[in-house]
């Protein structure tokens, strides 16, 4: 047994992945003009968007939990919000795969002065 | 919350495969009932009577253990959701898992119910009614239902997929009792061809299955081998072929009592045991699988064939471990602690457990690992040698278990060098990140495991069943070690990681079922065999200590 227990014990360990994100709007790393701002998420599978979240962190470190579209592509969440202050911001998604598997990610992106 | 989610991953993943062990074996068990015990009750007499009442029961428990999974893994998904996006249990309910789930557990409980009040009696119509609406809920929960593309044909492989491992896998442990139960050659023939059959078309179910899955979520060569989902698949096949080898010999066997009805059948009934545990294997394999993306949804960052030799080239093992503050996390920290006291303000801390972000690596976090697993290899090694100098005659060798004892310190001390004693997180607080708390257990069982066995090999340990935990424990680890670590999106380290410790889990899922083999084959009936198994378990060792001084991260 133990030779396989202390592999376990060896590797480390990470999180699990499921519904994975295949692309962003605006995308990880990427800039946005100030003003209001569409934020999309794809990803790979179809997703329970009644049952996800999206939660914006401003610069000033406050945060909103973002109002989700409710139509829209089986496999993208969507949302369009007011974004005023330059500065760095993150969106955290967390997705309800229809299969039942709960994933989530961050994605930072950057607003810039009009 | 966070941790919750954290926990939730790896939990999920034990309680999924728990489930489909149970599922297998409810549905299993009934279609044993529906197929071969009750067409072949006339000719089997009493016999046929105690066959069908200890197959319902064992049926009608697993129903129980399933309704007790199904809600176990609702129950977690729905405490995660009304934690984390704010929702009532009943907008929670009415979400597709939950859906399928309850309907899963209902079905589970009105088999249980059905054959609990009429036993062997039981009308097969309805069960197989509700062995199919199992089925079909069970197919809801799996990849399939999230697919953008082919979700219907999917949707019907993925059933034919469960179907075929019911009717095969999971009426493994009926047969056994069955086995168990018949005490002439003419009644064995005829329950061994039987069951036969009904294998081979689980095995169609599963080739047919299998083979469109892999076109559709495979979809090539380097997805095999280049993704985390790919190597998982592969692992699902080794053990399939170990299955088919096992029950070959097992048909063969079956066959030579059409000539001989008087011939030991020993070995089947051993050779079955095992196939229900590499099955388990193969079921927590299946429960891995549905926790990460299929390998075509993954078109960057896949591990490349070069890359696999790159690491996998043999090196010289790295017995200097580097020093601890030379780690990203301790270096982290004091550059923290130095701005802090630069600004006259309280330090930052570099990691908090179960924040849910991973720490940070560096060349030394590598170096250390490296080191770790070498050192480690080096135990396992001797670990091995000397069992095998045991088996060879060798009295003193066998005091081997107690190298575990060491090898538990060593892991205990090294493997998460943060937190306590080496690191500032402390004993407690570091119970907070999921992996010390997965590698914590795996230090206690192992030294658990150690001192049981020393006990057991030096006859201060006289109860027979004692010896039997070993192979149980091994079996158990490889299973363990199956579940344990998955590639985030992808990324290529986790991968050539993962690609060294799939081998290291079959091997010992391999020597479980030797050293099992070794202690519950008739010696006499079967010498060839018990002893092939007496010397392979030894030769697994001797190959994963290997493996491990071979270990690279980089």
């Amino acid at each position: 047994m133990a030779m396989a227990l202390l592999a376990g014990t060896l590797v480390p360990a990470a999180a699990m992945a499921h519904a994975i994100l295949e692309q962003s709007q605006p995308s990880a790393g990427g800039s946005v003009p100030a003003g209001k701002v569409t934020l999309s998420f794809t990803y790979n599978s179809r997703v329970d968007r009644a049952r996800s979240r999206l939660t914006l962190t401003r610069p000033d470190n406050t945060q909103t939990v973002l109002r989700i579209s409710q139509t829209g592509a089986p496999n993208v969440i969507a949302t369009s919000t007011e974004l005023t202050a330059p500065g760095p911001y993150s969106v955290r998604w967390q997705v309800l795969a229809i299969d039942g598997h709960i994933t989530r990610g961050d994605v930072h992106f950057t607003v810039t002065g009009q | 919350m966070t941790l919750l989610i954290d926990l939730f991953g790896y939990l999920s993943i034990v309680v999924h495969g728990l489930t489909i062990v149970a599922q297998s074996m409810a549905l299993g068990g009934v279609l044993f009932l529906a197929l071969l015990v009750h067409p072949l009750a006339s000719q089997l007499g009493s016999a046929g009577e105690s066959i069908g009442r200890t197959c319902a029961r064992l049926a009608a428990w697993s129903a129980i253990a399933l309704v007790v999974c199904e809600l176990a893994t609702v129950g977690l998904q729905s405490a995660v959701l009304v934690g984390t996006v704010d929702l009532s249990l009943g907008e929670v309910m009415g979400a597709h898992f939950a859906i399928a789930g309850m309907v899963k557990a209902a079905a589970a409980a009105l088999i249980a119910l059905t054959l609990f009040t009429l036993g062997q009696r039981a009308p097969v119509a309805p069960l197989l009614v509700l062995t199919a609406i199992e089925l079909a809920a069970a197919t809801l929960t799996t990849h399939a239902a999230a697919r953008l593309d082919n979700r219907t044909p999917l949707l019907l492989v993925e059933g034919l997929h469960q179907f075929g491992a019911a009717i095969w896998i999971g009426g493994i442990p009926s047969f056994l009792l069955a086995l168990g139960r018949i005490h002439n050659g003419q009644a064995l023939r005829l329950v061994g061809t039987r069951f036969s059959r009904m294998s081979m078309v689980g095995v169609a179910c599963i080739l047919v299955s299998g083979i469109t899955m892999w076109l559709l979520y495979v979809g090539d060569w380097q997805g095999f081998y280049g993704t985390a989902y790919g190597v998982m698949v592969g692992a699902k096949i080794a053990m399939f072929l170990m299955l088919l080898g096992l029950g070959a010999a097992n048909f063969l066997l079956v066959e030579h009592l059409r000539t001989t009805p008087s011939a030991p059948i020993t070995r089947l009934k051993r050779f079955a045991e095992i196939e229900i545990g590499i099955g388990v294997a193969i079921f927590f394999a299946a429960a891995s699988l549905t926790s990460v993306p299929p390998a075509v949804d993954l078109t960057q960052d896949r591990v490349t064939w070069p890359e696999i030799i790159e690491r996998n080239t043999p090196q010289w093992p790295r017995f200097a471990s580097p020093d601890h503050d030379a780690l990203a996390l301790p270096a982290l920290q004091a550059k923290l602690d130095a701005d802090a006291a630069h600004r006259n303000a309280k330090p930052q801390i570099a990691f908090v457990p179960g924040s849910g972000d991973l720490p940070p690596r560096n060349a030394a976090d590598i170096a250390w690992s490296e080191y770790n697993h070498h050192w480690s290899g080096l135990f396992v090694l001797a670990i091995g040698v000397l069992s095998l100098l045991n088996q060879a005659g060798l009295r003193w060798a066998r005091h081997w278990p107690l190298l575990f004892l060491g090898l538990a310190g060593f892991l205990f001390l090294r493997s998460d060098p943060e937190v306590w004693p080496l690191g500032d997180i402390g004993f407690f607080a570091s119970f907070r990140d999921v992996e010390v708390l997965q590698h914590r257990i795996f230090v206690a069982l192992i030294a658990a495991f150690a001192i049981f066995e020393w006990r057991v090999r030096t006859g201060r340990e006289t109860n027979p069943k004692a010896a039997l935990v070993f192979p149980l424990l091994c079996a158990g680890g490889g299973i363990l070690l199956l579940t344990h670590s998955h590639a985030i999106a992808n990324v290529k380290d986790q991968l050539l990681i993962e690609l060294t410790h799939t081998p290291l889990a079959l091997t010992g899922i391999v020597a479980g079922c030797a050293r099992w083999l070794e202690l519950r084959l008739d010696h006499a009936t079967n010498p060839v065999a018990s002893r092939i198994a007496a010397w392979l378990w030894p030769v697994c060792f001797i190959l994963v200590g290997l493996m491990l001084l071979g270990y690279r991260e980089a």
